[in-house]
């Protein structure tokens, strides 16, 4: 590289060339220090036990009555990929999504994918749900969070919102907002299927 | 933390909506900024919006290669406007690609382009970092420092926060000023404030790694971003001190004597 005449006639450097070079292979010294104090020890997924809304962490439990009164529990099923999908039967890009949501358990229920489709109670009308679920022939489970409690756990703040959820109890991804892409859903269902295998 | 941004019955993702802000300020900024390097604004811009869009092809186009079976029997989910269906090292090297055969077609000085591209591109690392903050991703290992922040039934390091700043203080290392010493040193030679730019950028990301959580570890304990940090700053320290303090030319007498 050729001298620059600009660079010629700058009088004072910011540094001077030798005082750069001391400065990088410094910095570069204490880089590799930095990275050997701040080493830490890999995370045992087993070991980890905080539940948490959010990708990485244990999927938060919960126990619910279903539109056809039976109970379920989350934890219960521990050993199977599961979408979990918060819904209201008010809401415009939950009913454009149930379609594909019933399309992709369909075809992946034999392989072991669980659906659970908790329907908002506490902001819903159970007669408007039982319409809902009757007019998009939904097949999977519909727990009723009537008093809030999973919604709160799963800090929701807007619907439909999806947590996937691997075979071991964690959180693999988060979709907040809808309606979700038939394709996201299939792609999903793979890596989960994929996952637990 | 603010995932969603609720107006009436509109919820609106927040990290998205910031994104957006930042490619339209640094869109903006590239275009006004290209003339202090002599660069023609249209062209930068043009340059972008091609980056741009053939990022978001090559993103979509490689992630439907990589679930074949799914787009196949669905081809119309290829103009889905789902995020989740792009693949992020396909969509950068589609805007790379993109960018390269552009800047040849219109010969647009390379060294000179990037240094133009430095402060956008800080800009949109700061926009990255406050979208992380508003939707909680990229967050802090625990800590009991008084300004740790209560994330996740913990008390946290606001590490976004951190990134924030780190990315705010590349854009003021790299903002181009009409006056100063340092100014006049970065666009003494092309490539300098862009290589400046890569320093920062990597030895923040050096420094700022540990206090991030969910760390994908090399050899079992080292932080990997850490170490690719490393190497980048290794590099670009390389190629400022090549740039900004060039070796003199050997004169006669040392060739003589040699």
């Amino acid at each position: 590289m050729t001298v620059s005449p600009i660079l010629a006639k700058i009088p004072v450097m910011i540094f001077s060339r030798k005082t750069f070079s001391i400065a990088s292979v410094a910095v570069l010294l204490l880089g590799l220090v930095w990275i050997y104090a701040s080493r830490t020890a890999p995370v045992d997924p087993a070991a980890q036990t905080l539940s948490q809304p959010r990708k990485g962490f244990y999927a938060p439990d919960f126990e619910l009555t279903t539109l056809d009164g039976e109970t379920i529990r989350l934890s219960s099923l521990r050993g199977k990929p599961v979408i979990l999908n918060f819904w209201a039967s008010w809401c415009v890009p939950c009913q454009a999504e149930m379609p594909a949501l019933q399309k992709v358990y369909q075809e992946y229920r034999a392989q072991g994918l669980q659906v659970i489709a908790v329907n908002m109670a506490f902001q819903d009308n159970q007669n408007d749900a039982l319409a809902f679920v009757a007019k998009h022939n939904l097949t999977f489970p519909v727990p009723l969070d009537v008093s809030g409690e999973a919604g709160r756990s799963y800090l929701i703040q807007a619907l439909p919102s999806s947590f996937f959820i691997g075979s071991n109890g964690i959180i693999i991804d988060v979709i907040i907002g809808g309606p979700i892409d038939e394709a996201v859903l299939r792609s999903q269902a793979e890596f989960l299927m994929k996952e637990a295998n | 933390m603010l995932p969603i941004l609720q107006i009436g019955p509109l919820a609106i993702q927040t990290p998205g909506l910031i994104i957006l802000i930042g490619i339209w300020i640094g869109l903006d900024m590239s275009e006004r900024q290209a003339k202090l390097f002599g660069l023609d604004g249209g062209r930068i811009f043009s340059l972008l919006a091609w980056m741009l869009g053939a990022g978001l092809i090559g993103a979509r186009l490689v992630f439907a290669a990589s679930q074949m079976a799914i787009f196949t029997a669905n081809p119309l989910s290829l103009f889905s406007l789902s995020p989740q269906l792009l693949n992020l090292p396909g969509g950068l090297a589609a805007a790379l690609g993109a960018g390269l055969a552009y800047g040849q077609r219109q010969k647009l000085p390379l060294w000179t382009t990037l240094d133009a591209l430095s402060t956008p591109l800080a800009i949109l690392a700061v926009a990255s970092a406050v979208a992380n903050f508003a939707s909680g991703d990229a967050f802090g290992v625990t800590s009991n420092l008084p300004w740790a922040i209560d994330f996740l039934g913990a008390r946290r390091h606001p590490s976004q926060i951190y990134e924030t700043l780190a990315g705010l203080a590349a854009a003021a290392l790299v903002w181009p000023r009409p006056v100063g010493r340092l100014d006049a040193w970065l666009r003494a030679a092309p490539g300098l404030r862009f290589w400046v730019f890569i320093a920062a950028s990597a030895l923040a990301r050096l420094a700022l790694e540990p206090f991030r959580a969910g760390a994908e570890l090399i050899l079992g304990q080292f932080h990997l971003a850490q170490v690719v940090s490393w190497s980048i700053l290794a590099l670009s320290l390389w190629q400022i001190f090549r740039r900004g303090w060039p070796a003199p030319k050997p004169s006669a007498e040392s060739e003589t004597i040699s």
